[in-house]
């Protein structure tokens, strides 16, 4: 029963990190139009940042600057979000495709930075010892779970209060605006690539912020934990949650985070040894599958105000 | 400097310039960028291997060509694995892009072909499990050509492969009538239809080319490197960078565009080494976006 | 074979609109004979161009029916329409302007035979002898006026049975708006069914035989082209000319 408890914490704790990824994909995608191919990047980008100026000072990596957590996740959001403003900054100008193609390059090169600079992000071993908050109650290990999952939850309400002001802010209405009405849009001309530029760079600071947060929660990280399949789950938790709800975000990562959980448990318990792998990729079928099939039949998703679960507003 | 690099860069360019035909008429003529071509690639590689394998069990082992490494069956086989590739796009399409193209919006067509791809890409991985496989283990020796220069025979005759079907390609979009009413239909769709070009025709054409050319080019990264499921994958950002230097809409600019690609990751694994060979096609992209997003041939967007 | 009392185009009833709901074309009841020139004029926002584009399939048609020749095409698509023998020229963007003026013609040749394409292209050259000078430019680099001959030589290519035009006088000079129409009437006399949307009223209804004024998306009126000219009330409120000018 308490291992089950310690699990039921451990499962909440890394769906609310996808839930955070899934908050500032809504940012860029549900609430301002822009499509982002390249989470894992960004995600990546937060991660190694806060793990390399954390970490206490190690021989064979530069970093390891031992600074305290919070502030290693908030230059994690800060790096990221100059990331994603250079992004930005080079295609936002352009039709939507091009930003597309773009960050899915940036996935590419941080994939390969993080595999090959080693002096900096310890190669395809990664970053370890990344400090975990309270680590001092490690030894009790349901308390740790559900203390963690304190802390992550704590940072996804602040950022779910801060991004529903931000959406009903005037920031957040022009950005409706550009997305619902192309005309208006294009009357804003140059303001209007810096509100893109800048909704950009927000929803990238929760990306990099999550990174960061999970890394701390894990306390290892290594390139092979941000490869594409991490962009599709996300994109597929908001389209389940319905992109444009922040609610949504959140509550669709916990649904695929346990449909995806399930299907490998599930597939671990029946599945032979020699085809368990197999049946991993049989899992991305189905959710690539389904993903499809969402955008042919609910685009506006499952969870948000529109949506079966949703009361439906005027 | 080595000047081997020009050969290991006109091969390379040349399998990316085939695939990024693909994706430029698909994005001039049905207007979205395809994030499942690489896919294409390797189900076209994967569909051409079952057919040599099934070959094999029907007439035995056959003797390769001359100094080459494969024989008549590859050949055969790889015009089936076309077809197969020709097939699954059109498949893709009814199921899939011609109801969300409907809907209007292009970047939820995006979308889908992305997620497209990661089904395409794990469905493979489970047919045929994620490690390498090869057309043939047989090693080439490699002939001195001068310079310091080597090449093999399968080398060569990728190189005049790419050369004919390119060529085919340029004379089928500037003198058939299939070609000028895909050229009609990119510059306007509307108009096409006035003018009494059946959409749904070049709709068919666009994916039956791009697929085509892709399992092409998947079966020479198959003959020349190794077959892989993520062999698509890998090859598709020098693709779209590809695309988008020769100018998006432009046949001879996307194999220009790949070759230029080729070249200078060839040229760059030589001088910053291999492992940051995936960064070039990004540097080139990103210069390209920030000083003449239109690239080579293309026009400004209207 | 058309029967003499049949119009060879037939227009009843047309409700059409680019979102459902959202009708432009508002039950327009619109016919053409047999080698008539049609003119349809109107205010702006009257749907007049929105009507001829339902008639050719660009417009999503949501009632009514257009007959061709006594045939039902309402729902064809437009490549049909056109190979049925229904050809519109655009407004704006009526070329193809990457492609040269000869593949211009080409591209529209699609449903002929081979050796028929030559000979029509060769027609076309004799009707509009610029074009043969400049068949190998890009139809981009031609003036508005060779791109009006251009549309219409385009249109002319499958030999359609009607020939209508969405404003073919637009941005034209006043010289070219002159050769425009003489060359309509010249087609119009050898055999073809002309129908006309038109802003520049005197012009079209110079060479227009019957004219129809649409009002928020049906006809309001329709006349002789001479007598709406002449017509005061017609006159005054749509066709922009003063009682006592």
């Amino acid at each position: 029963m308490i291992d089950l408890l310690g699990y039921g914490a451990f499962f909440m704790s890394s769906a609310l990190i996808f839930g955070l990824i899934a908050l500032g994909l809504n940012l860029q995608w549900g609430q301002t139009g822009l499509f982002n191919v390249g989470i894992a990047g960004f995600v990546a980008i937060g991660a190694y940042t806060s793990a390399i100026l954390t970490t206490p000072e190690t021989a064979d990596r530069i970093g390891g600057f031992d600074w305290p957590i919070l502030a290693g996740w908030l230059a994690a959001a800060l790096v990221t979000a100059a990331a994603a403003a250079l992004t930005g900054f080079a295609t936002l100008r352009l039709k939507s495709d091009y930003l597309a193609i773009t960050t899915f390059g940036v996935a590419v090169v941080v994939q390969l930075v993080a595999l090959n600079a080693q002096s900096l992000t310890g190669g395809p071993f990664g970053v370890a010892f990344i400090p975990r908050p309270f680590a001092s109650l490690q030894d009790q290990p349901v308390l740790f779970n559900f203390i963690n999952l304190g802390v992550i939850a704590a940072v996804t309400v602040a950022v779910y209060l801060a991004l529903e002001h931000l959406a009903r802010s005037p920031w957040g209405r022009v950005l409706k605006a550009l997305r619902e009405d192309e005309r208006a849009a294009i009357s804003l001309g140059k303001s209007a690539k810096s509100y893109r530029i800048q909704a950009f760079a927000a929803g990238g600071a929760v990306m990099g912020l999550a990174g960061a947060v999970q890394a701390h929660f894990i306390g290892f990280i290594a390139p092979n934990g941000y490869l594409p399949t991490l962009t599709f789950q996300v994109w597929a938790m908001l389209m389940v949650g319905g992109s444009g709800s922040n609610r949504g975000a959140i509550l669709g990562s916990v649904v695929v985070w346990a449909i995806w959980v399930g299907a490998g448990a599930f597939s671990a318990a029946v599945v032979p040894g020699d085809w368990q792998a197999r049946a991993a990729s049989l899992q991305i079928v189905a959710i690539g599958v389904m993903l499809c099939l969402i955008l042919l039949w609910r685009p506006q998703g499952f969870f948000g105000p529109q949506g079966f679960f949703g009361k439906r507003r005027s | 400097m080595n000047l081997q690099f020009i050969v290991d860069g006109l091969i390379s360019g040349s399998l990316i310039g085939l695939g990024a035909i693909g994706i430029t008429l698909t994005y001039s003529i049905l207007r979205f960028s395809n994030f499942a071509h690489g896919d294409f690639m390797a189900w076209g590689a994967y569909g051409t291997l079952s057919v040599v394998a099934a070959i094999g069990a029907l007439v035995g082992t056959t003797a390769p060509i001359g100094a080459l490494s494969f024989g008549w069956p590859l050949i055969l086989a790889a015009i089936a694995g076309m077809i197969m590739t020709a097939c699954l796009a059109l498949l893709l399409d009814w199921l899939l892009f011609a109801r969300l193209r409907d809907k209007g919006q292009s970047i939820i067509v995006v979308m889908a072909s992305f997620g497209a791809s990661m089904a395409l890409r794990s469905l493979l991985e489970f047919i045929f499990t994620s490690s390498p496989t090869y057309f043939s283990r047989g090693i080439q020796m490699a002939i001195p050509i001068g310079l310091g220069i080597r090449i093999t025979p399968d080398q060569m005759v990728m190189l005049a492969t790419t050369i004919v079907l390119v060529t085919a390609m340029h004379l089928f979009m500037s003198r058939s009538q299939t070609g000028r009413e895909m050229r009609a239909y990119s510059q306007n769709p509307a108009l096409a239809r006035v003018v009494g070009i059946n959409v749904d025709r070049v709709v068919r054409a666009t994916w039956i080319i791009g697929a085509a050319l892709a399992c092409a080019a998947g079966v020479m990264v198959g003959i020349l490197v190794q077959i892989r499921p993520l062999m698509g994958l890998d090859l598709l950002l020098p693709m779209f960078a590809a695309a988008i230097l020769g100018g998006i809409g432009s046949v001879p600019g996307a194999v220009l565009g790949g070759l230029i690609i080729g070249l200078s990751e060839a040229a760059a694994v030589q001088l910053i080494g291999a492992e940051w060979r995936a960064a070039i096609a990004f540097a080139i992209l990103m210069a390209v976006l920030l000083v003449r997003p239109m690239g080579l041939f293309g026009r400004a967007e209207r | 074979m058309s029967i003499p009392d049949v119009p060879i185009l037939d227009v009843r009833g047309l409700i059409a609109g680019y979102e459902p709901g959202l009708s432009i074309v508002k039950g327009a009841s619109i016919h053409a004979d047999e080698k008539e020139i049609v003119v349809i004029l109107g205010p702006n926002g009257a749907g007049k161009s929105s009507l001829i584009k339902a008639i050719a399939g660009l417009v999503p048609i949501t009632g009514g029916e257009v007959l061709l020749d006594g045939r039902d095409i309402t729902h064809g698509a437009a490549h049909l329409r056109v190979r049925q023998g229904l050809a519109f020229v655009p407004q704006t963007e009526n070329i193809f302007p990457l492609m040269t003026v000869e593949e211009n013609l080409r591209v529209a040749g699609g449903v002929l035979q081979r050796g028929e394409v030559q000979a029509r292209i060769d027609e076309t050259y004799t009707m509009f002898p610029d074009l043969a000078r400049q068949r190998k430019l890009a139809a981009g680099s031609l003036s508005g006026g060779q791109r009006q001959m251009l549309a219409v030589g385009r249109a002319l290519i499958v030999h359609p049975r009607v020939l209508m035009l969405d404003e073919p006088s637009a941005g034209l000079s006043p010289k070219f708006v002159e050769m425009v129409f003489a060359r309509l009437n010249e087609i119009r006399r050898a055999g073809l069914t002309i129908v006309l949307v038109e802003q520049n009223a005197r012009a079209a209804l110079a060479i227009g035989d019957r004219a129809y004024v649409l009002v928020e998306g049906r006809e309001a009126h329709e006349g002789r082209a001479a007598t709406l000219w002449e017509d005061p009330v017609v006159a005054e409120l749509y066709l922009g000319k003063r009682r006592h000018a």
